[in-house]
């Protein structure tokens, strides 16, 4: 490495901007501009234009607005009540009973939206109130909720990995049929863990549900299916090949925009909510990835990449210890930051030590939504626990005790991630090779 | 101040028409997408459809920067923010909206200049699409500035009221 003294002050002004809270995209764009003026003799104003406009204008990135667009209608629909009642039938003569809604109920909005915080208020809206009129206990359903709402982050269609392939230049469509088998593990070791304490525990004891012939069940889910085709197409058509991640987010609209109008709630005001709503977190993420597109140049000029890679290098740590690192630094970031703009902020640094220790980028992907799903749910600053606590109006400190048991399952899933990476990698393997 | 007011009231609007069209923007890019399918699936070509997205993309991105901010959407690191006390509090809040504007007009800056070469040099892109590149730069050129003019004009605001003019929504976030 070239001069600790400069590259001190150069990590000094990255937090000064971060922790005064400068807004993210802007503070990485000023932390860019000064390393290349500390590091480089070029013209920094032309460079971060260049740089600005390439990673801005890019058809890729049209993905992540069309999938948030997506969620926002559905996000404005009836698929709330819908997604209690037609799963409830289905779930209740499970071990822990009705609490599997609030986990399925995730895991299927989670195939149609790409954030947890819209994941975790279209479930919880109708299981909150439903699950406690039943006598579930309380920190069982809090929990259950705020751990399984991050599946919104790794099931397809998924904001970070559009992200981290952008980033890293990786195909979107590969990152999220990845995302697929990982996902749905996950989501069985809530399950298996609900079945479980249902057993265990003492104070366990829900009303019973009433018994239901088939033919109710089936009505009763009836409203889900138009959903759940949705699923299909959207996912089909990336894995199958018809389309590339951004033609599939198209599909995704429409199909969203169709399903909200045959329900009666697509309203004009409700189309302008959504796609103001849309615009809004695109343009959100936009401006980090403006930022992050500059530093990641700029980190390069630091020589702070090349630099750690070496020193990961010299220090002989096997794979294994190496993820080790990366999973207390990223869960100790998840702290303080975000999972998008960590995933940012870190990748021009990461990526070269990932890729010297030879690790599968498309891998590193599913571990690194599954690290940052976590910091989801660590206080101070865990997302999940904020969105809980405007709908449940209880102590942050009571929802992150209840949400302990998931993380501790999401520790438990890197390993599995670990010990078995073809849960990741296998699917994308086969998958059929389409347009781009 | 009715003169302040007017200027306001039309500041206000020009933050959510900026917005507006973002969302138009939006609307073109999955107008596009279909289109570029729906070609596809005839035999057609459309020669150049990935890169007008992309144009697109850029433009819906630039033109809601300043409208996302003033919804506060845009999000920051608000665990000191929201510890220290009120003063202290204030002088961050013009620390953070400083930092912003200059870095607002330092990028409009330069972006007039990137423009302007690329329109002098009739700049054409490398796609299939043939554009002569000065016509979408300028969409993000127009948004970088109406950006710079929003922090500018909170910064005023924070320095003079105490307050800034950001609209809390509940939850807002959705990109989590």
């Amino acid at each position: 490495m070239e001069d600790i003294g400069i590259i001190a002050l150069f990590l000094f002004v990255l937090f000064l901007l971060l922790g005064s809270g400068v807004w993210i995209g802007l503070a990485l764009l000023g932390v860019a501009f000064v390393g290349m003026e500390l590091f480089t003799t070029r013209p920094v104003g032309d460079v971060m234009i260049t740089t600005v406009w390439t990673h801005s204008s890019s058809w890729t990135l049209a993905a992540l607005p069309l999938f948030i667009w997506m969620g926002e209608v559905l996000y404005r629909t009836r698929l709330s009540e819908d997604m209690f009642k037609g799963l409830a039938p289905w779930l209740a003569k499970l071990p822990g009973g009705l609490i599997h809604t609030n986990i399925v109920g995730c895991t299927v909005f989670a195939a149609v939206s790409g954030s947890s915080a819209a994941t975790l208020t279209t479930v919880g809206k109708m299981s909150i109130p439903e699950l406690r009129k039943r006598n579930y206990p309380e920190k069982v359903v809090i929990g259950t909720l705020a751990g399984a709402a991050t599946l919104g982050l790794m099931i397809p269609p998924s904001l970070t990995l559009i992200v981290y392939g952008v980033t890293i230049n990786e195909s979107i469509t590969k990152l999220f049929i990845a995302g697929i088998v990982p996902g749905i593990v996950l989501a069985a070791m809530f399950m298996a863990y609900v079945a479980i304490y249902s057993k265990v525990s003492k104070d366990y004891h829900p009303d019973e549900e009433p018994d239901m012939s088939f033919a109710d069940k089936v009505k009763n889910s009836r409203f889900l299916i138009p959903v759940f085709c949705l699923i299909a197409v959207v996912i089909g058509s990336m894995y199958l090949g018809f389309a590339t991640a951004t033609e599939a987010a198209a599909f995704g609209v429409i199909g969203a925009l169709i399903l909200a109008a045959s329900q009666g709630s697509l309203s004009w005001k409700t189309f302008l909510e959504s796609l103001m709503g849309a615009t809004r977190t695109s343009a959100m993420i936009a401006l980090i990835l403006a930022g992050a597109s500059f530093l990641s140049l700029a980190m390069g000029f630091t020589g702070l990449p090349r630099g750690l890679a070496n020193l990961i290098a010299d220090m002989n740590l096997s794979r294994f210890e190496l993820l080790m690192a990366l999973l207390v630094f990223y869960i100790v970031l998840g702290c303080f930051l975000d999972g998008i703009s960590s995933v940012v902020l870190t990748m021009a640094v990461v990526e070269p030590m990932i890729r010297q220790a030879g690790i599968d980028l498309l891998w590193f992907g599913i571990f690194i939504v599954v690290v940052v799903e976590m910091a989801q749910i660590t206080p101070p600053i865990g997302f999940n626990l904020f969105v809980l606590q405007g709908m449940t109006r209880h102590e942050m400190g009571f929802i992150a005790r209840c949400a302990i048991p998931m993380f501790m399952i999401m520790v438990l899933m890197v390993f599995v991630l670990i010990w078995f990476p073809e849960i990741a990698t296998w699917l994308p393997d086969n998958m059929r090779q389409g347009p781009g | 101040m009715v003169f302040l007011a007017k200027l306001r009231a039309g500041l206000d609007r020009l933050y959510l028409a900026a917005g507006a069209l973002g969302a138009l923007f939006l609307i073109a890019i999955l107008s596009l997408i279909v289109l570029q399918m729906l070609a596809r699936w005839t035999g057609e070509v459309f020669p150049g459809a990935a890169e007008y997205v992309g144009y697109c993309m850029a433009a819906a991105s630039f033109f809601a920067f300043a409208h996302t901010l003033q919804r506060g959407a845009h999000i920051r690191v608000s665990m000191l923010l929201n510890v220290v006390p009120a003063g202290m509090r204030r002088a961050m809040e013009i620390w953070c909206f400083a930092i912003g504007t200059a870095l607002g007009w330092y990028f409009v800056w330069y972006a007039v200049k990137f423009v302007y070469w690329s329109w002098k040099f009739k700049d054409i892109s490398q796609g299939q699409d043939m554009t002569l590149l000065w016509m979408p730069q300028t969409g993000m050129v127009i948004g970088a500035v109406i950006l710079a003019i929003s922090l500018t004009d909170f910064l005023i605001h924070m320095v003079f009221t105490g307050r800034h003019r950001i609209v809390h929504e509940t939850v807002e976030s959705h990109a989590e």
